[in-house]
């Protein structure tokens, strides 16, 4: 049986009120057209990360994203996200965004290409309509101006 | 992950915050995004969750419940 998150996040909530999952009002499906090795990926955060010369997102409701390079040689990662379980990935970013492994599905030609940008945003806002008429598509458009075909949201 | 509408989803039984395995382990963060890769062309309808099959521990022990649950009261 799989872990059993939303308790102990309901119990971190107090004495704020539960969070409240909510579903999109409109169910998001594009079908897929292109063969994985003809493919341009990009990663999507919600870890609230950045490369260290950006601007910090400041917790917990900052609506804000970031344009992550996807090289892994341009710089290293930090984490914002205001999470209790924050401790390991801010030691190893790459277990929660994993610009190495995806720039090696490139090399080995398993994807065609990566985006030259990743997005991260934080996790957790309760904001909800913001996220779904704001971020989601600001996030949208970023992709599509960077002709990515799959994005693969890593949640945190 | 099944209380939100995600267009395609995998699950990877892993804690929350190490995803793609443990600290410094490169082979072991590959190995579970090739598999969840891999895994897109499959999905035939929004909503649907695969499961990766994906093990914390080698001897499919759950202590590390125990841990994260810990970790995520203590530090929150």
């Amino acid at each position: 049986m799989a872990f059993e998150y939303l308790p102990i996040m309901t119990q971190n909530s107090a004495p704020k009120p539960p969070r409240v999952l909510v579903k999109p009002s409109k169910f998001a499906w594009c079908p897929v057209t292109k063969p994985l090795n003809q493919s341009r990926v990009a990663l999507l955060s919600s870890a609230a990360l950045r490369l260290t010369d950006q601007p910090p997102f400041v917790p917990r409701d900052d609506l804000s994203y970031r344009r992550v390079a996807s090289n892994p040689a341009i710089g290293p990662i930090v984490i914002d996200h205001h999470s209790g379980i924050g401790t390991v990935p801010k030691c190893d970013p790459e277990i929660v965004f994993p610009r190495t492994a995806l720039a090696n599905l490139a090399s080995r030609a398993l994807i065609g290409s990566i985006s030259p940008l990743h997005f991260s945003f934080m996790g957790g806002l309760r904001q909800h309509e913001q996220v779904e008429k704001e971020l989601a598509p600001a996030l949208g458009r970023e992709l599509a101006e960077a002709k990515v075909d799959l994005a693969l949201l890593v949640p945190y | 992950m099944s209380k939100v509408a995600s267009p395609r989803a995998v699950f990877v039984d892993h804690p929350v915050g190490r995803t793609f395995g443990p600290p410094d382990d490169r082979e072991r963060n590959e190995t579970i995004l090739a598999r969840a890769i891999a895994e897109i062309p499959q999905f035939t309808e929004p909503g649907t969750i695969r499961d990766l099959g994906c093990e914390w521990s080698s001897d499919g022990s759950r202590d590390w419940e125990d841990e994260l649950r810990a970790e995520m009261l203590r530090d929150h």
